[in-house]
């Protein structure tokens, strides 16, 4: 699987990198990351996922084709 | 499950013009230039017009802030932001709507997020105009990296609108 992270989240991970047994949904997805930097622990809960540009939740089943961008929380403006 | 949709309309002018440009139009890594894109955005059925324009200002709680970095998910972004303003003017029943945010380095003092709205009557754009800011700001996957001037940066978490 193709992770994608942004912003305060690049402070804990590569920007782009590829996982191995990443989870199936995004629970699992967040405890593997948090398994490999425990530091981005409490940043990962608050954070939204997307695949193809659209948000997904954790019922979403993650497959290793698909590119998963970890969004933080915004902060535009 | 949710997943949203990839794909939305494109946006149309209330004047019957024809589609808008391309959702990447509401991020720009150029400079915006609110004055040119505020002559753009005149209707013969709006009486109010709205121009927002988040500056970057040389301090933020007691630090001095050399300049900001943006950064977004563009395509992502684009979408939202075309999203909101859709709503708005559905809401509002605006004659024009336009969203657009920087992305990139910005100095003190440049422009780095333009809202307009144009309305039959100045309560309705006033409202549309900040209903539309506050959604960018905390919806649109952009982030700001607040560079100050002792050399340190810090990601976000500074938004002052209230609880979020």
């Amino acid at each position: 699987m193709k992770i994608h992270v942004y912003a305060a989240l690049k402070d804990h991970f590569e920007p782009e990198f590829e996982l191995q047994d990443a989870g199936h949904n995004t629970d699992e997805l967040k405890a593997r990351l948090q398994g490999i930097n425990a530091d981005a622990t409490e940043l990962l809960k608050i954070c939204r996922f997307a695949v193809e540009d659209g948000f997904i939740d954790n019922e979403f089943k993650l497959s290793d084709h698909d590119t998963v961008i970890i969004i933080p929380p915004s902060s535009g403006g | 499950m949710i997943r949203s949709s990839s794909s939305l309309p494109a946006v149309v002018d209330s004047r019957g013009a024809g589609p808008t440009p391309a959702f990447t139009d509401h991020i720009s890594s150029a400079p915006l230039d609110a004055a040119a894109m505020l002559k753009d955005a005149h209707h013969p059925g709006a009486g109010a017009v709205v121009l927002f324009s988040g500056e970057v200002r040389n301090n933020n709680r007691g630090r001095g802030v050399a300049y900001l970095e943006y950064e977004a998910h563009a395509a992502l972004a684009s979408k939202m932001i075309a999203q909101i303003l859709e709503e708005a003017k559905a809401k509002w029943q605006l004659e024009i709507a336009v969203g657009r945010h920087r992305t990139g380095r910005v100095k003190i003092g440049e422009t780095a997020v333009v809202v307009i709205t144009a309305a039959p009557h100045r309560k309705e754009a006033y409202a549309a105009n900040e209903y539309i800011i506050g959604r960018i700001k905390h919806e649109a996957p952009i982030w700001k990296c607040e560079y100050f001037e002792d050399g340190s940066h810090e990601w976000g978490n500074n938004c002052n609108c209230g609880p979020c």
